[in-house]
């Protein structure tokens, strides 16, 4: 509250100064500017408010003198009362105004003028038309009767005036100048939060006229894309994607509104990713327009170079993914756009067997989709063809994060005595370290398969000791430490071994605790969990069994994580 | 029940003494009484929504008193209008204590204390009060704001915006008053006419004569489940009244424009003959003047030639039956001027042949003028040939 009030006298002073070039003429540019400082003045009138509520009204002229001024030129524009709850918040400071015991005649004075500032603002009654007065007066309506009625006339009207633009081109005598129509833009942008007001917004953003470029204010843009960014205004996805195709900044905002939620400090689980993944729309307009799809890759590209493969930002990426898959099949039985559009950089034999739902063939057969991956990975990475180096390659291959699982999990419930087949060996080591060297590559390929050797020939026993276990994933003595990339994979097979082996059930939370040594560790496990049962979700899987024992051990891991926060 | 009533029409009173200066002998508490009781009335409004029998009873008393406000007297300030007004009279109430400079100043900063308490109000009710009138004086600044930067009056009258919202709340209210009473609504239609500028309440009339028929769901949901109202009662009832009323019709068919009346005529069928019958009088008030070489009227305030003209050309260009009907009776008349033709003498037989005549033209230049599609000029053209023809002769 102390910060608050030692900037708000060089703010009020601002505004005021703001408010005064606002109200001296209505041009098209101050109308620009009190469109772009909306929800500035908003914040700053809120602040006010909570300062003035402390205060009697003596106190609140001694430290405001002009504060009459500021109020009353802020209830002469339109576009300040139009805008979301501005309106609310100056009747809430007059109301502080408002002496319950005028002293003497100044005060009486102040008090008439404020009680009738307040009840213009409310009111506006010295728009109203006069003829109509009369009429509803006369008919016993009062306003209240009246306005949603007028309102929805007028919104409608302009709608079908703006559709029969589309429908009708040049010849239509009813067709709106671009003028108008932008001139509707701005008058729009403090007016989007009003639920009357949306199919003039969707009207406005479907609305395609015949000039070479856009019509409407990028203003308009980005109070739309505020306004769905905190759910203020419900819009279909048609709108939505219009808006982003036309506006490609309210994109980029919205990329971010994602992230912010991704990488909060609540480590939050795949499910509830999922919710506001297909909340943002993002995945469901990526599957209608390649543009768009390439944009938002793009900015996961970048976000997973500059955080160095952040784990958030792959499951963002991974979980985007899964959705646009699944709105891509929701959308058209045989794609609008060939696969080129979506993953330029790809060979689309390889696109296209990522792209195949694990579900949708038979579990016999998985062995054999991963080794085409592998094998066509493997040509590119190793030969640099023409389809990007290493890193594009994995960047493909992450998005569909579930085959490097379902990799390990087929190999770990192999027959023990057969040879790991090499293909998907590469795959795994591909996938947890791509920059790695042809002979860092084999290196860990050598350690899997002899950690796997290990694993397979324990999974079918009945019982067994975390001791076992522990064995098992031990290094090599004497052999160069493992990177920590292998670690990692090693780490991720005895988890898997740990929910599918038989015997692995019982000795389960023991082998966690010896497992997490570290924060980091602990929350590395937290995450794999959350994401298998997320995968054995969209798999379909049964796994009853092993799908409990997951449940449980993620349940109780966050617990001892953080154990104020349950997040489900 | 019966209480229930009673509180109904205590609050009506609080509800038309708020407007007046009485009010400055209100204290905090009185404004505080008169919130709870438009709060009570607001529950009752949401408990008994869809319970018909007490809905019912409800919206007669209501009507009652709007009738009572009668027809006599000043203009009755509005008041609870119908059943559906009861769910925001709070709103109704609040708004004209705001307005009115009459009320204290105690009283004035108690009632904002009560509306409008701030933000983070634990009290639902409350915030409900607080939301509505904000969110309707946005709504109305919005609605200003529309009007003076993007608002273009509509030339098809029936569409304007303003028009439209008229029409539907005349109906709206024919529709109440209909329900309460069978000679309602035409009471109501002549007070309107006695009291309010009769050139915008004819163009209002019309407007609302031609209103798109709503779905049957849309007014379930606008009037609220088990409403026995169906929606071309209200239309139904001002055509009655507009035809029963020769002056009124008149004044109709005379200042409205030629587009207009046509629609509307197209629309309402039993308007047709009455329209046609009026346009032949005025027909038969004009003569040819052949010095002048001009179909011309004798008192001022005959409709002079072009207007006739413009009018049935905008008849015949009516979809049928209309159009039919109209070129029906044209050629009729130029059949009734047929049997007249040759006799000249006396002066009442010269009006018929003239009349006849002009017929004869209106169906000639209308008739052809459809089949070519010309527009008005040439059809006037052609008419100044058949004239000089006429003046040979």
């Amino acid at each position: 509250m102390a910060a608050d009030s030692a900037g708000l006298p060089s703010n009020y002073e601002f505004w005021m100064q703001k408010l005064s070039v606002w109200t001296q003429a209505s041009t098209l540019e101050t109308q620009r500017d009190i469109c772009l400082h909306l929800p500035q003045f908003q914040e700053f009138l809120r602040q006010m408010h909570e300062t003035l509520k402390e205060m009697d009204s003596n106190t609140i002229i001694e430290r405001f003198p002009t504060i009459y001024q500021l109020l009353a030129k802020s209830c002469w524009s339109p576009f300040i009362l139009a805008y979301d709850e501005s309106l609310k918040i100056l009747i809430w400071c007059l109301c502080c105004l408002i002496k319950k015991d005028p002293q003497n005649s100044r005060e009486s004075k102040l008090n008439s003028w404020t009680r009738r500032l307040l009840s213009h603002i409310v009111s506006t009654s010295r728009f109203d038309i006069k003829e109509v007065g009369l009429f509803n007066q006369v008919l016993g309506y009062a306003p209240t009767d009246y306005y949603p009625g007028l309102l929805k006339n007028m919104v409608l009207s302009l709608v079908s005036e703006l559709r029969e633009n589309r429908l009708n081109g040049f010849n239509s005598q009813r067709r709106m100048s671009p003028e108008r129509v932008r001139s509707l833009s701005r008058i729009c942008v403090p007016l989007v939060t009003l639920p009357d007001f949306e199919p003039l917004v969707e009207a406005l953003l479907t609305y395609h006229g015949h000039e070479p470029q856009e019509v409407l204010w990028p203003e308009f843009f980005d109070a739309v894309n505020e306004a769905f960014l905190l759910k203020k205004i419900s819009l279909p996805t048609s709108a939505i994607l219009c808006l982003w195709l036309r506006h490609l900044p309210s994109l980029e905002n919205t990329m971010l509104h994602l992230f912010e939620k991704l990488i909060s400090s609540e480590r939050n689980s795949l499910r509830r990713i999922e919710c506001f993944m297909k909340e943002s729309l993002l995945p469901e307009a990526a599957a209608c327009h390649p543009a768009i799809f390439r944009v938002v890759d793009e900015i996961f590209r970048s976000a997973l170079l500059e955080t160095d493969g952040a784990p958030e930002v792959l499951a963002g990426i991974q979980v985007f993914t899964q959705c646009f898959v699944e709105a891509l099949e929701k959308e058209n039985k045989q794609l609008k756009f060939a696969l080129k559009t979506y993953f330029p950089y790809a060979s689309p034999s390889l696109v296209m067997v990522l792209l195949q739902h694990p579900k949708d063939i038979p579990q016999g057969l998985w062995h054999q989709s991963l080794k085409c991956i592998s094998e066509m990975l493997k040509e590119v990475v190793e030969d640099y063809g023409s389809y990007g180096g290493p890193f594009e390659s994995w960047f493909l291959f992450v998005h569909f994060g579930g085959w490097a699982d379902i990799t390990a999990e087929q190999l770990l419930m192999s027959e023990a005595e057969a040879e790991p087949p090499e293909a998907l060996l590469w795959l795994l080591a591909f996938s947890c370290s791509p920059g790695a060297g042809h002979q860092q590559r084999a290196q860990i390929m050598v350690e899997v398969k002899t950690v796997l050797g290990h694993l397979t020939k324990l999974f079918r026993s009945p019982a067994l000791s975390a001791r076992d276990l522990q064995a098992a994933a031990e290094e090599n003595q004497g052999g160069d430490p493992r990177p920590p990339a292998c670690q990692q994979l090693v780490r991720r097979l005895l988890l898997y071994f740990l929910l599918w082996a038989p015997g692995g059930h019982a000795i389960a939370r023991e082998v966690i605790t010896l497992m997490a040594q570290t924060d980091a560790i602990m929350n590395e496990i937290i995450g794999l969990l959350d994401y298998t049962l997320y995968r054995w979700d969209h798999l379909c899987m049964e796994a009853r069994r092993s799908r409990k024992l997951a449940r449980e051990l993620l349940t109780e891991l966050r617990e001892q994580a953080s154990p104020r926060q349950v997040n489900q | 029940m019966d209480s229930l009533l009673e509180h109904l029409d205590r609050f009506s009173e609080v509800l038309a003494v708020s407007r007046t200066t009485h009010v400055s002998t209100w204290d905090p508490a009185t404004v505080r009484r008169a919130l709870q009781w438009a709060g009570y009335l607001r529950h009752i409004h949401r408990r008994f929504g869809r319970h018909a029998r007490i809905r019912k009873a409800l919206e007669q008393r209501l009507q009652n008193q709007w009738k009572q406000e009668g027809d006599s007297g000043p203009t009755p300030a509005p008041g609870l209008a119908n059943f559906q007004a009861l769910g925001h009279c709070d709103q109704l109430l609040s708004l004209q204590l705001l307005a009115n400079p009459a009320l204290g100043d105690a009283s004035f900063h108690f009632l904002l204390q009560q509306l409008f308490p701030g933000p983070g109000v634990p009290d639902a009710e409350e915030e409900a009060l607080q939301g509505s009138l904000a969110r309707f004086a946005r709504c109305r600044a919005a609605a200003h704001m529309l009007r003076f930067h993007a608002y273009r009056e509509n030339p098809v009258l029936q569409k304007d915006s303003v028009m439209k919202t008229q029409a539907e709340l005349l109906l709206r209210r024919l529709q109440e008053v209909g329900e309460a009473e069978a000679e309602g609504p035409g009471r109501l239609l002549s007070r309107l006419w006695e009291r309010l500028p009769q050139s915008n309440f004819l163009k209002v009339v019309a407007a609302a004569l031609l209103l798109p028929a709503a779905s049957p769901r849309l007014q379930e949901e606008e009037l609220g489940v088990g409403s026995p109202r169906t929606p071309g009662d209200g239309r139904q009832e001002l055509l009655r009244w507009l035809l029963g009323k020769s002056d009124i019709a008149v004044a109709f068919c005379r200042n409205l424009p030629a587009e207009l009346l046509t629609s509307v005529a197209g629309r309402h069928p039993e308007l047709s003959p009455v329209y046609l019958g009026l346009l032949t009088n005025w027909g038969r008030q004009l003569h040819y003047d052949l010095p002048k070489g001009l179909w011309i009227g004798t008192e001022p305030q005959d409709v002079p030639w072009e207007e006739l003209f413009s009018r049935f050309q905008s008849l015949c260009q009516a979809p049928p039956p209309l159009k039919d009907e109209v070129l029906t009776a044209l050629k009729s008349y130029k059949a009734q001027d047929g049997d007249f033709e040759g006799n000249t003498s006396g002066n009442a037989m010269n009006k018929a042949y003239d009349w006849g005549k002009i017929f004869g033209k209106l169906h000639h230049t209308t008739f052809l003028c459809q089949k070519k599609e010309c527009k008005e000029d040439e059809a006037r053209k052609y008419k100044d040939d058949l004239q000089g023809t006429e003046a040979e002769i």
